[in-house]
Parts: C-alpha cells; structure tokens; sequence
C-alpha cells in the first residue's frame, strides 16, 4: 500500500468518526485542527484505524502520536 | 457490585448480565425535582389520556438512566467508566412496569481495554422497550 493509499483510506474514517464529509488530513494535520477531536473521539478513532487496516496500535503509540504523518508511519510499518 | 476485569470478559463469550426494576410514582417525582422537565405528557394523566395513552408516560431518559446502573454496577461493573450510550426508545412505559434490563458484550477492544454492549430494556410483558449500544472503558 502506498502513502497515498493510506491517506485515501484514513481520510474516509476520519470523515466516518467525525461525521464530517469535508475533512482531509495532511501529514501535519493533529487535533488543533479539528475541532471535535477530543480524547474520546481519538480512542474512537484510532480503533476506526486499526479496523480499516486490520492492525493493532500499542497504548504508548497512540499516545505518542504527534500527528496524522506519524500514524501513516505506523499504518505502513504495520501492514508491510 | 460485580468487579469485571477486561480480561475477564475479553476471555468470556460475550458475557451477559441483567437485572429488574420496577418503575415507581416517586422515581418520576425524583426525576421531575433532578430535571425540571414538567412536559404534560409525565405528570398530566389527562393529558397523557387525551393523546391516546392509559395513563403518564414515565421519562424516556429515567428508563434509560438504567443503562447506567447495568454498566457501573453489572457489566463491567466498579471498573467501569462510561463512555457512550445510544439508544431508541422502541415502546412507552408506564409507572409500575417491571423492567428487566439485560447487556451482552459484543465486542471487546483491547488498546484501550472498551467493551461495546448491546443492551435492551424490557417490560413484564417481555416487549421490548428500549434498545442501546453502550460503550464502556473497563479500568483495570
């Protein structure tokens, strides 16, 4: 799977989770940048993500993750 | 008070719990006292009778605040930290009714240690009514 695939995909759950149709994440996007991204929504989130990708994120990776870049580096690492 | 680890019921098949309540005058006047909400239909018997109803019709959200009790005391119970509950109101109750509220887990997350319960409330005629999904964190 490409980069670009992954951001294809995750752009879908992220838009599933928030329910919001106009969301396109970026490698820099982080949750300064949508409003509704809160510490609930990011657990609903990131098991949307493992789902999707058919992975598992660690507790210490989800809290480290700094932005939606950095979960496309797992998410590539992951399903090598 | 159950005490539920998620390993507990992540090694269960879907466990389930349950428990019955009947619904009393003065948890309405309770409810009424919390929340203010005097709408005709719940303290009225007229008026609950002039739009079709045998008599008031107890709070949806008192039927459903049974959810909370179902989570926090049963499934999973102490360790319990609730996170979401949706949930349609399938049937009208009324005071004296004899609920049975049951939960069954139906999936279980592990990176976060959540559990997603199906759960459903229903009376002594064995209607349903009220359906939920509530989503529970289990603290240990």
């Amino acid at each position: 799977m490409t980069r670009e695939e992954v951001f294809e995909k995750l752009n879908e759950v992220f838009r599933d989770v928030f329910d919001d149709e106009d969301i396109k994440v970026a490698e820099s996007t982080n949750a300064d940048d949508i409003e509704d991204w809160d510490s609930l929504s990011h657990i609903n989130l990131v098991v949307a993500v493992e789902k999707e990708f058919g992975i598992k994120f660690s507790m210490g990776e989800t809290q480290k993750m700094k932005n939606v870049g950095e979960m496309v580096d797992i998410i590539l690492e992951r399903t090598k | 008070m159950n005490e539920f680890t998620f390993e507990d019921i992540a090694s269960a098949q879907n466990m389930e719990q349950s428990f019955s309540v009947t619904v009393t005058q003065e948890m309405m006047r309770d409810f009424l006292k919390i929340t203010g909400d005097s709408n005709p239909m719940h303290v009225d018997v007229g008026y609950a009778k002039q739009n079709g109803f045998p008599s008031c019709l107890v709070y949806g959200l008192l039927t459903t605040s049974f959810y909370s009790t179902l989570a926090g005391v049963y499934l999973p119970g102490k360790y319990c930290l609730l996170q979401e509950v949706s949930t349609q109101f399938a049937k009208p109750v009324f005071i004296g009714d004899i609920l049975t509220v049951s939960g069954k887990v139906a999936e279980t997350q592990e990176t976060f240690k959540r559990i997603i319960i199906k759960a459903r409330i229903t009376n002594q005629d064995g209607k349903t009514v009220n359906r939920a999904t509530i989503t529970a964190g289990v603290l240990k």
